[in-house]
């Protein structure tokens, strides 16, 4: 009798809490995010960017240095006087980089009137299901990590600062011919490894490499000794991988601790990451790239200087790309107005966008594929645990 | 082809070391913990941060590791696990799910989210050895994995705690009655069953390198299918099983490239079990008692009064054009969830069979559709109803030699079917595109117009809910529904007179995945991109909660159930960083407070 009062009571509390719980947030979401699109109506003094980025989830390193990038081109935009005179501020959404939520998020964040602006976010997918509310809505998608080869395709709303892959890989595999004329390929299996592979063969086999083993490999498979050994035992002059940082330093670690591989190696990617989690077997590593932090390129010498202020450590290419978004929409919106149509038509007839990447100061966009004109890339080589200049 | 041998054998006895701690849990308290993965993800990261942060060597960070992962164990099993004891052993399932989402944030929160390189506490790479070279840290792994395999089944069978513990897994009430302090026992499985798991991590780390607070998931999935390969609750089987899997892995690998990956580990799931039902060294389950029991037979869903009906109706109907467009585009997925919910009402609530493998479906709809109507023109009606028939079609066909397998082994099946649906999406890359994905897939429209507004796709949606509310209630009332009910309720006493229950399990599930595959084709249109990243195990997961949550007797529960569990992550939206660990506590709240789901009465 009384054990079992005991456990009703305790039942009632914990069910009446969780109840609690669930009736104070859903009339604390009531009134502010469900409310009838009046949240945020611009303030005649600042304007806004929203940002969607995967703060957790499995993604949530990647939200971190698109974090510092853009909060540190904020902060400088800031300084510089806004835009416009206003001032410019970021509205940070964290989608987990999972489309259900980018799809969710994307009318509250359509609705926002302070809102000039959109980025984000870090996957392909992710950013597409949320692309067409953009569209409708008039209002710029401006995916600065999204270089997958339909990304702009929704519409004349979204854009993206990233080269194409068609113009990247040719240099690319002009960079693996200049060493090595039999080579094995790896590449990661999503949307963007599969056609950045397909560019660089396309490519290889223009200047006459003979590909001699190719595999894709799952971005969760912790052991890549089954397609690495039959790829060192085809005796190739190089190893070229297309991927990611952690998977990178992974190919090149059990390429040389365990698989014993002395050759080439083309690939990695430019991120403290991935010359600390490769060490000492990464040295060596071959790869064309947009930014290093010793890049020669004024622009990027300037934002480097800054970044080692901020943060005290190097900036990664995540963290030049999310940081340049916010310097390219500004300027931009400079040179119009700070309002949505003032983006689009900045995009579109702006010419001399600061360029952070490659050797070139400017750059403007290509108005048929909505992406970054052509560009040129930097030859790098990992020598003492930094990426610097070759030719 | 020797190398190759080698290295899928030291990844194998990766794995085995994992599930040996997955199938001790199993044999002791019957419950298939999926958090054990997060406990074993827990133990690398704290051994990263005890190597490297305070440069401990090899024993001290064993032991600490040991002490620290047991009292994870020790909370996991008083906490969570045993208010859950006499409950179907779906709910422990399911709230082992929740306890893994929260420790993978908490372990992100705590050491940040980065991969770092493992410090070498062995060295890992200083042995030669026909082409591959391996290290003294594998060797101790190996080394391990035999001591504790021989040194768990040797306790178990002799030792006087051991015998104890066998006793509470065969019997709890009975073993009671003998005086035997159960909960104690389980304590202690649990704890060293956790401890193994953290050591494991230490292991592991090393032979993988590189590490971070995601890693211990994707490893501990597959040593979950290693243990189920093996035979559940079998410490022999669980190390087979994982050398085996490694093996399998590797050669499947080397011949077919990684990209065939989950394809080769889930096949050699789905033929292995089909061989062998309970696992290479598995007992013969005598009973097959259904895992959901009396989350539906023990309630009864709430009755909506006449009156009310339609006033609901109405106000959601109205709902969208009085609020913000945010309002409807929340709305439309949690009715998409709802929709690939409802079904499993048929499978895991009447015919009492947990069902893990749903994003299959859902992803067969999509593609359908998007195909049939972004390629090759189809109008959107067509396209939904043909991406509804396609996945339960090729659903029930991947799935119908699962249905032969009993409890546990099941639903564990099914995550397997889930995963090579998606898996073969991504090969059959000259239909589906692959990887790559598929863009352009035009919004919903009917009779020439187009549904341009989250308000107007929101209304289209919802009159798809309520049609499939309408025909899965008929379906529960007729003569079908209650024959697939008598199934869960009692299969021994379905079959002596007559019943086929493989039959009628696969018939309701190819209801269930009708539907699912009409929501996934519903969230083609809205998404306009799918690619098969979009349909990992975590939909399948999210879509079972949903129907556990709403009451599995109750179709009308499950909207309930997704407005809790879709809407949430955006209704706690203003919390920010912690909103998944408050996530998976208020799930494991309801899943023991609310046993018989939100909608449903106790009877």
């Amino acid at each position: 009798m009384t054990r079992n009062n005991h456990i009703s009571i305790r039942q009632l509390l914990i069910g009446a809490c969780t109840a609690g719980a669930l009736l104070f947030t859903s009339a604390c979401a009531q009134n502010s995010t469900f409310g009838s699109g009046t949240s945020g109506e611009s303030s005649s003094s600042s304007v806004a960017i929203a940002v969607m980025y995967p703060e957790t989830g499995q993604y949530a390193e990647y939200g971190k240095m698109f974090k510092q990038g853009l909060d540190l081109g904020v902060k400088q935009v800031n300084a510089d006087g806004g835009v416009q005179g206003k001032k410019l501020e970021l509205k940070y959404f964290d989608t987990q980089s999972d489309p259900k939520q980018t799809a969710a998020i994307a009318p509250k964040i359509a609705a926002d009137k302070s809102v000039v602006a959109v980025v984000g976010d870090y996957s392909s997918g992710a950013s597409m299901a949320a692309s067409p509310t953009f569209q409708q809505a008039k209002l710029v998608h401006y995916g600065f990590n999204n270089s997958a080869s339909d990304f702009t395709s929704t519409g004349d709303y979204v854009w993206t600062p990233q080269f194409s892959q068609a113009v990247f890989q040719k240099q690319n595999a002009e960079l693996v011919a200049q060493k090595a004329k039999k080579i094995a390929a790896v590449y990661i299996e999503n949307d963007w490894g599969k056609s950045a592979y397909a560019e660089f063969k396309k490519e290889a086999k223009k200047l006459g490499i003979s590909i001699v083993y190719e595999s894709s490999y799952l971005a969760d498979s912790t052991d890549l000794s089954p397609i690495l050994i039959p790829a060192r035992d085809a005796k190739p002059d190089a190893v070229v991988h297309i991927g990611y940082g952690p998977d990178g330093a992974l190919v090149v670690n059990t390429l040389r601790d365990k698989l014993g591989y002395t050759g080439l190696f083309y690939g990695g990617q430019i991120t403290q990451e991935y010359i600390k989690l490769s060490g000492s077997n990464g040295e060596g590593t071959r790869l064309i790239g947009p930014f290093t932090p010793d890049s020669t390129n004024p622009n990027a010498a300037k934002f480097v200087k800054a970044f080692r202020a901020a943060y005290k450590t190097d900036p990664g290419e995540f963290n030049q790309t999310s940081y340049a978004s916010i310097i390219d929409l500004a300027y931009g919106m400079n040179k119009t107005s700070a309002t949505r149509e003032g983006v689009e038509k900045a995009l579109k007839t702006v010419d001399d966008f600061p360029c952070y990447v490659g050797t070139k100061t400017t750059f403007k966009f290509n108005q048929s594929t909505r992406r970054m004109d052509s560009t040129s890339f930097l030859k790098l080589e990992l020598t003492d645990g930094k990426f610097q200049i070759t030719d | 082809m020797v190398d190759t041998l080698i290295t899928g054998f030291m990844h194998g006895n990766a794995y085995a070391i994992v599930a040996l701690g997955m199938s001790l849990i199993f044999g002791v308290s019957n419950v298939a913990n999926f958090a054990h993965a997060a406990v074993f993800g827990m133990g690398m990261m704290i051994a990263w941060w005890l190597g490297s942060v305070l440069g401990l060597g090899i024993v001290p960070t064993i032991i600490l590791v040991a002490l620290i992962t047991g009292l994870i164990g020790l909370l996991l099993n008083t906490l969570v696990i045993s208010p859950l004891q006499n409950r179907p052993s779906v709910a422990a399932l399911l709230a082992t799910i929740g306890v893994g989402m929260i420790l993978d944030n908490t372990s992100q929160m705590i050491f940040g989210t980065e991969t770092r390189s493992f410090p070498e506490l062995l060295p890992s790479h200083n042995i030669e050895f026909l082409g591959v070279r391996i290290g003294t840290s594998d060797i101790v792994m190996l080394l391990l994995t035999v001591a504790i395999m021989a040194g768990m089944a040797a306790f178990l069978k002799y030792g006087k705690m051991g015998q104890a513990i066998r006793a509470t897994a065969q019997d709890t009430q009975a073993a009671k009655q003998v005086g035997i302090p159960v909960k104690r026992i389980q304590n202690i499985s649990f704890v060293i069953a956790s401890a193994l798991a953290g050591v494991a991590g230490i292991f592991v780390g090393m032979f993988n390198s590189n590490v971070s607070p995601t890693s211990g998931s994707s490893v501990g999935m597959t040593a979950f299918i290693a243990a189920t390969i093996g035979g559940l609750g079998s410490m022999p089987g669980a190390v087979v099983g994982g050398l085996t899997l490694g093996i399998v892995e590797a050669l499947g690998v080397y011949s077919f490239g990684d990209g065939a990956h989950d394809l080769i580990t889930f096949g050699a799931l789905i033929v292995i079990l089909l061989v062998r039902p309970n696992g290479l060294f598995g007992k013969k389950q005598v009973l097959h008692e259904p895992m959901t029991g009396s989350f539906s037979g023990g309630a009864k869903p709430y009755r909506i009064p006449k009156w009310l009906g339609p006033i609901l109706i109405v106000a959601a109907l109205v709902a969208p054009f009085l609020a913000s467009d945010y309002f409807s585009s929340v709305g439309i997925q949690i009715m998409i969830y709802a929709m690939a919910a409802m079904g499993l009402t048929m499978v895991s609530g009447s015919a009492g069979q947990v069902a893990l493998g749903q994003a299959g479906p859902i992803a067969l709809g999509a593609y359908t559709s998007a195909i049939l109507v972004g390629q090759l023109h189809a109008s959107f009606l067509v396209g939904v109803l043909c991406g509804g028939l396609v996945a339960a079609i090729f659903s029930s066909i991947i799935t119908f030699p699962v249905w032969k397998l009993s409890g546990h082994y099941i639903a564990i099946a099914t995550i397997g079917v889930g995963s090579i649906t998606v898996a073969l999406i991504r090969v059959f890359e000259p239909i589906t595109k692959g990887s790559l994905g598929i863009t352009g897939i035009p919004f919903p429209q009917l009779f020439g117009f187009t549904l341009f507004t989250p308000q107007l796709q929101y209304v289209l949606v919802l009159a798809f809910l309520l049609i499939e509310l309408l025909i899965i209630t008929k379906i529960r009332k007729s003569h079908l529904g209650k024959t697939i009910e008598s199934i869960g309720n009692d299969p021994v006493a379905s079959e002596s007179i007559g019943i086929r229950t493989s039959a009628y399990k696969a018939l309701a599930f190819a209801i269930a995945a009708f539907f699912a595959g009409i929501a996934g084709a519903l969230m083609a249109h809205q998404y306009t991109y799918i690619d098969p990243s979009m349909f990992p195990f975590a939909t399948s997961s999210l879509v079972l909660t949903i129907a556990v949550l709403g009451g599995l007797s109750s179709p009308v529960g499950t909207i309930l159930g997704a407005i809790v569990l879709v809407g949430a992550p955006e209704l706690l939206r203003f919390m920010s960083g912690g909103r998944i660990i408050v996530y998976g506590v208020l799930l494991i709240l309801i899943i023991i407070f609310r046993p018989q789901g939100l909608f449903a009465k106790k009877e």
